[in-house]
Formats: C-alpha cells, sequence, structure tokens
C-alpha cells in the first residue's frame, strides 16, 4: 500500500509523459519495474553483431584494420577489491585497443551518420550491459535512441553505474551487490559515445553510442561489422574507436545490394 | 549547532589565516566575535525565554513576507562584481576552477562552468535548484575550504546564484529534477536497527566502513569523475559532511547522490528493492546520523588534575570523564599543486590527564589503514605516527606556524614522537620533523624515551603519550608549568598516505588552573 502511494506522482508522471509524449523522445529515467533479485547471466554479443533490421534490404559491411604496431595492452590492477581479483585466474587486459595479429580492430562503433530519412521507432528488447569480474561486458555497445538499457551487477561486490553523456542527462547509480536490481535508463537522445564508469573500481570503462535508428553495429574479435536492412541510398558512414577517434567514408548502396565499407586507422 | 558552525568556522579562518590571505582577516574577526557571543550566551533559563521571544516575533511577522523568501530580479552586474571579488580567488576568473589558490586546496574548488555540483536536492545528473544554490553559498561546505557568505546580503547571494547558472550551459541543457522526500518518520519511530541493516545491504561499508570511519576496502581506490583520486566521508565526522548532518540532508545525498564525487545516487536502488519501499530509507539516514560523534573544537583545552597514577592505556575507564578536545589537522602542501593523494587525516581529539609530576595524554584519530612499518615496497613509505609538539622554554609567546614550519628564523619545537614501529616515543627539542621520521631507528632510540600505549581498532588510533612536566630533553625543552597557558600542537603521518604530515594549529592547554592562585 505505502508502495502505490509513493509511487503515485511518478505514476502521474509517467502518464502525461506517454500522454503527450508521442513520438517524442523520453527523459532518460528509471523503470520501476517488478525488481530481479537473481544475477542475469549477460552473453556478450556477438561478433558484428546485427542490429534490429530496420525493414528494407540494402547491407553495408566491411572490416576495421590497424595499420601499425597495436600498443602492449596494460593488465588491470584490481588488488583494491579482493572479489575482482579473485573472479579472474589469469591476468586482464584493458580493452581499449583490441588487434588481431594480423591488425584486424575490435570494439570500434561502426554507424550511419547522416543520409537515414524517417523515424525508426526504439525496440521494446533492452539492451544488456553487465559488470562481470569488475569488467563491463560488452565494452562497446550501440543503443537506439529511447530503447531499455539494462545494467546487470554480476559480481559479488558494489558497482556504481556512472554514465558521463553530455546532450543526454548523466546518471549514477550505485548497484550494490548482484543481488541489487538492474539499473534501468534509456537514453532520449543521439549521441556518439556516452561513457560508463565506476568510481569505485576505476579500471571500468565502457562505451555506448546512442543513434536515432537501427543502422549500426561494433566490430568483431575479426575486425568485421555489418549494417543491413538499409533502404537503398548515400550514406555517411563513420567508424568510432576509443583511442584512435573517428573516420568518415561515404557510400551509395541499391536495394538487395551488398557494399563493402572498410576502415583502417594507424596505430600512434 | 549555531556554536558547532561558528567555532568549526573559526577554525577553518584561522587555518586560511595562516595562509596569508588578508582578504580573510575580516572574517577572522569577525568569527571571533561570533565565539565570544557564544561564550557569554545566557543560562538555560534565560535561553528558554529568549527563544519563547523569538517564537513571538517570529509569529508576528509571520503574515508579513520575511525578507529571505524575497527573490530579486536577476542584476547580472552585481553577480559578476560579487563573483569576481568573493569567489575568483579559488573558482578562477571564468569559473573554470582554477583561482590562483585552488591548487593547494583539498577538495579542489568546483569547475563550475561544468554546471555538476555536488550537493543538490535533485535527481542525479540535473542541476540543482536555485535555492540548492543558494544554500551553498549561504551555508558554506563544512570540511572544505568553501566558507559560508553569510556577510553578503540576500540580493548579492541571489545575483550570484544567477551569475553561477550563467557559467554553465547544464542549466538550460536540462531542468532541474527535485526528489520528493518521504514523510520523515522522525527519530522516535524510526529503527536504526533497520538503518544498520540496510547500510550492509546497500554496501555503504564498501567505502565508508563498518564504522563509518571512511575505512571500506574500497575507500583507497576511488576517483572522482576526472579520475582524480578521492576519499569517502568520515561518517563518525559530522562536522565535515558538505551539506548538513541532519537526517533529512543525509537522506537528501544518499537519494540524490553527490554528482562528480563518485557517490551514487540511491533513490533507484531502493525503490526497485524487495521488501523495502524509499520511507525505509529514513532508517538508514537516522542510523548514519547516530554514527556521528561530537566534536568539541575548544579554544581552551582543560586537563584533569588527579594526585594519584596516571592512565596509561586507551581503555582506562579514567578517560570517560576527562573533557576531550578536537582540532582539525591540514595536510602540509610542499609545492603548490602537490596533490598526490587526497588527505586521510582530518581531525584529532586529545584528552589530558595531569598530576604534579606528569601529564597522560589521549589522542585519538582516525586513519582508514593501520601501517605499523615502513614498508617501501608496499604502499607504507612510512609508519603511521603522531607528534605532541610544544613550544620550548623561552619562545612561549612566539607565533609558529606548523604549516610552514621549519622556516628561516621558526624557533625550534619541543616534539614527543610516537610511530607504530617506534618501542617508546622520543621526545626532543628538533629543527624538524626529519629529525624523527628520516633519522635511522639506532639514532632514533638515543633521544629522550616516554612511555606509551596504543590501540588500532576500526580505522581508529588511539595512543596513549605520558610525559613528565620537567624536560625530559636539557636543552632549552618545554617545561610544562601546570597553572600556564601551553600551546600544543599535533602532527600525525598516515603510513598508506603518501602524501606528507598533517598538521593541527596550537591550542592552548592548561594543567590546573588554581595552581597559581593556590601559591
Amino acid at each position: 500500500m505505502e508502495r502505490s502511494r509513493m509511487w503515485s506522482p511518478l505514476l502521474i508522471a509517467t502518464l502525461i509523459a506517454i500522454g503527450c509524449g508521442g513520438g517524442k523522445p523520453q527523459e532518460a529515467s528509471a523503470t520501476p519495474d517488478a525488481p530481479e533479485g537473481r544475477p542475469v547471466q549477460v552473453a556478450e554479443a556477438p561478433a558484428g553483431a546485427q542490429p534490429a533490421v530496420g525493414g528494407s534490404s540494402a547491407v553495408i559491411q566491411g572490416t576495421v584494420t590497424l595499420d601499425g604496431q597495436a600498443p602492449k595492452p596494460a593488465t588491470l590492477k584490481m588488488s583494491a577489491d579482493p572479489v575482482c581479483q579473485q573472479a579472474h585466474s589469469s591476468p586482464v587486459y584493458a580493452e581499449d585497443v583490441v588487434a588481431s595479429a594480423q591488425g584486424q580492430l575490435k570494439n570500434v562503433f561502426v554507424y550511419v551518420k547522416d543520409g537515414v530519412s524517417g523515424t525508426y521507432p526504439a525496440p521494446a528488447t533492452p539492451v544488456m550491459l553487465d559488470q562481470n569480474g569488475c569488467v563491463y561486458k560488452p565494452h562497446v555497445f550501440g543503443i537506439q535512441v529511447n530503447q531499455p538499457l539494462e545494467v546487470a551487477n554480476s559480481d559479488p561486490t558494489a558497482h556504481n553505474v556512472n554514465a558521463k553523456p553530455t546532450a543526454n542527462t548523466p546518471f549514477n547509480t550505485a548497484q550494490p551487490s548482484n543481488k541489487a536490481p538492474k539499473v534501468k535508463k534509456a537514453f532520449a537522445k543521439p549521441e556518439v559515445m556516452v561513457k560508463f564508469k565506476c568510481n569505485i573500481h576505476p579500471w571500468m570503462s565502457a562505451y555506448a553510442g546512442v543513434v536515432a535508428h537501427p543502422f549500426f553495429g561494433v566490430s568483431g574479435d575479426d575486425g568485421s561489422f555489418t549494417i543491413s536492412g538499409l533502404p537503398a541510398g548515400t550514406y555517411t558512414v563513420e567508424a568510432w574507436h576509443e583511442k584512435y577517434g573517428t573516420q568518415t567514408q561515404s557510400v551509395t548502396v541499391g536495394d538487395g545490394e551488398s557494399e563493402s565499407v572498410n576502415f583502417t586507422f594507424k596505430a600512434q | 549547532m549555531t556554536h558547532l558552525n561558528s567555532v568549526f568556522f573559526f577554525h577553518q579562518a584561522r587555518h586560511v589565516d595562516a595562509h596569508g590571505p588578508l582578504r580573510y582577516n575580516a572574517l577572522y574577526t569577525f568569527m571571533i566575535c561570533r565565539c565570544q557571543c557564544i561564550r557569554w550566551f545566557p543560562p538555560a533559563q534565560i535561553q528558554m525565554s529568549l527563544w519563547a521571544a523569538a517564537l513571538f516575533a517570529g509569529l508576528l511577522t509571520w503574515g508579513v513576507a520575511p525578507a529571505w523568501a524575497e527573490r530579486p530580479s536577476p542584476d547580472a552586474a552585481a553577480g559578476r562584481a560579487a563573483y569576481d571579488q568573493y569567489c575568483a580567488r579559488c573558482h578562477g576568473a571564468s569559473g573554470k576552477g582554477d583561482g590562483v589558490d585552488a591548487k593547494r586546496f583539498y577538495p579542489r574548488p568546483r569547475d563550475l562552468t561544468m554546471g555538476v555540483y555536488k550537493i543538490r536536492s535533485t535527481a542525479s545528473g540535473t542541476p540543482p535548484t536555485d535555492q540548492d544554490l543558494f544554500d551553498i553559498i549561504t551555508k558554506g561546505l563544512p570540511g572544505s575550504n568553501m566558507p559560508d557568505w553569510q556577510q553578503l546580503d540576500e540580493p548579492t547571494r541571489w545575483a550570484l546564484v544567477d551569475y553561477l547558472k550563467s557559467l554553465s550551459p547544464a542549466f538550460e541543457q536540462t531542468q532541474p529534477v527535485p526528489i520528493e522526500l518521504p514523510q520523515d518518520p522522525g527519530l522516535r519511530r524510526v529503527d536504526l536497527k533497520k538503518g544498520k541493516a540496510l547500510y550492509e545491504q546497500l554496501a555503504c561499508a564498501a567505502c565508508h566502513g563498518a564504522a563509518g570511519r571512511a575505512n571500506g576496502p574500497s575507500a583507497a581506490g576511488l576517483v572522482d569523475d576526472w579520475n582524480m583520486p578521492i576519499r569517502p566521508a568520515d561518517l563518525s565526522q559530522g562536522w565535515s559532511y558538505r551539506g548538513g548532518n541532519e537526517a533529512k540532508a543525509i537522506l537528501t545525498r544518499l537519494l540524490a547522490g553527490i554528482d562528480g564525487a563518485g557517490m551514487p545516487s540511491y533513490i533507484d536502488t531502493i525503490t526497485a528493492m524487495e521488501h523495502t519501499t524509499l520511507e525505509d530509507a529514513w532508517h538508514l539516514a537516522y542510523y548514519i546520523a547516530s554514527l556521528q560523534e561530537p566534536a568539541h573544537w575548544n579554544m581552551i583545552a582543560r586537563a584533569r588534575w588527579i594526585s594519584g597514577a596516571l592512565p596509561s592505556t586507551p581503555d582506562d575507564p579514567a578517560w570517560t570523564s576527562v573533557e576531550s578536545t578536537d582540532v582539525r589537522v591540514r595536510n602540509v602542501v610542499t609545492a603548490v599543486g602537490e596533490w598526490a593523494n587526497p588527505p586521510t587525516v582530518r581531525a584529532i581529539r586529545f584528552q589530558v590527564v595531569a598530576n604534579h609530576e606528569a601529564m597522560a595524554i589521549r589522542l585519538t584519530w582516525d586513519d582508514p589503514t593501520q601501517d605499523p612499518q615502513a614498508d617501501a615496497e608496499a604502499s607504507s613509505p612510512a609508519p603511521d605516527a603522531v607528534a605532541l609538539v610544544l613550544k620550548p622554554a623561552g619562545s612561549q609567546g612566539d607565533v609558529v606556524t606548523l604549516q610552514a614550519w621549519p622556516y628561516a628564523e621558526a624557533p625550534k619545537l619541543d616534539v614527543s614522537y610516537w610511530a607504530s614501529d617506534l618501542e617508546r616515543p622520543r621526545e626532543m627539542v628538533a629543527n624538524d620533523f626529519e629529525t624523527f621520521v628520516a633519522r635511522p631507528m639506532a639514532d632514533r632510540n638515543d633521544v629522550g624515551a616516554l612511555s606509551s600505549a596504543a590501540k588500532y581498532e576500526d580505522g581508529r588510533w588511539t595512543v596513549v603519550v605520558q610525559r613528565p612536566l620537567a624536560p625530559v630533553e636539557p636543552d632549552g625543552a618545554a617545561a610544562i608549568d601546570p597553572g600556564a597557558f601551553t600551546a600544543v600542537a599535533f602532527a600525525i603521518w598516515d603510513g598508506g598516505n603518501p602524501t606528507a604530515r598533517a598538521v593541527s594549529s596550537w591550542v592552548d592547554l592548561v594543567l590546573h588552573q588554581a595552581t597559581h592562585a593556590a601559591e
């Protein structure tokens, strides 16, 4: 009873927001859902995962390559929190630059920056971000404007989910243990990228690309990405990397066609 | 409350004064007045009638809009002028937190252009309300270098609010989302056991420690949003709560978070929990308030004078009836901008019992890590240590700035030094602290030996040192005159925090006021 009384102002506010909102973006806010006490195992997104299909048939795919020697990855020092340290039997490395011996560059966010017309409603399926072994999984991911984001804590230790967007409203929410409910948020405006961090474990970081449509992907272990379901047209495609910045290319693709767009970042 | 604040700010003013900016002198004088007023405050019965009179006067003026409710129309020129005069020195001419005094402060002055404010009544990530900003200016941020600005008239403070908002686009981009607090059950209906359970369930102890002494396992590794090291609040030190230490303020911080500082918001966390409502957060807020220990910022510390044996252990029951005095300590900044680590020791409490021959002093301070030995391999370059500092014979009247000591023409000081790796504390008249800290152990053992007992428990050192009233060291050491004021000060080293020592200002200690009168 107490709970419902407490919720009534929020409920009214939500109803008003829904009533007036229509297609308008909704402010990032927690969804007052039933709590979920159990830790949720979130599988890491498969390499080059395809986002929700836009309904058309054109495809942009390609590979991201690193030109030159990748820097030696830093070993994450987790000794500050024994829970984190004990979660790993082998060294854990920073994910700022992840490249194969052949130079295939992982964790590059590739998205259509310009040329998409029409509106693409946010999918109801949430994007999952997990904190597992005191590391964010995945390290880089894409999400549509207003698409639900669910952040889970799979660790028996405290995390704080601190998102630092500039176009969207920032938040910093406590998640005291793996028994704590998921943090449920959404981003109201496009923003590439939004950084996530944890003040308790300073080595943790993740990046989200918030885009107004479903035409984005993240390069996998083999450096490849695929953006499918596009209408025929001419597009500007941007590739973002945490350390090496952004690159753009223009591409024209017809219905049922697949165009290849490859990016090469220079190792500094 | 008023008493505590005034005296606290007096201390703060005195510290700032020692740094030299003349501007603070007015504030300093003002604070002394305030403190003196308090000393002359009338006895309880008169206080009661004063309160009644004040209440009556308050009721009379209730219908008339009180002055503070009036928000004057924005005055950009006045805001800018006031900012330049009062705020720019720390917060910088353009508000980027880079004023000339900024680098020697911890916490650093806020970069106002980012619009990220710690002390808000609004949802995490949203800007503060105008009233929040007005309150920060009016009350200051206790435990930091941000003073209260009550000496500015209210229209000027409101003009500053408008000016601050003009410094950051955050106020136009995002609207403040005020958090509505649930109904306060009041202290009588609150369940502190439930509060304690929530403290554990929400992992508050991970940073703040089981007893709230800022000694949780994650305390040393925390960073702020700019990746600078930061320490959690010591919840036992109510005076250091930036946004106020009453349950309502605590609940507001819990639900809103402290943006930029790493303290997250718990509003979503608590509302999504099973069997817990937002109302229950009051239990936690009151529980945290219950962890606070009263601090006594006495300007004169009085010993207990006895004829028998002095207490020699930290837990001797004799200590319970001895007046205690708290003193703030500040880390010594050896070079401008040199804040390798945030300070970990912020205050020390002392009690003194004395007889005709000797005095026993019990020192209590919170230190998040026990560092018994210097360990170059680990993060402890030095052991935990404390020093009782006196002025040697002939220099009682000298003004000595311990923050800067030793400096040219500064007198030697009489230092009683206890370290966790020393068998016995040592006393000598020293040219500098390095005499003790850097000297090889064998050398340290050749100076005057005192007796001591110590314990470390739950983030807190309690050390008892006994020292004769007559000089231990023959050459110029301080002989303590029981009937006179003896200036005492303290230096503290936290071995787990490689940042240099923390030192206090001077406090007057009197062992036995009747001694002179009797002679």
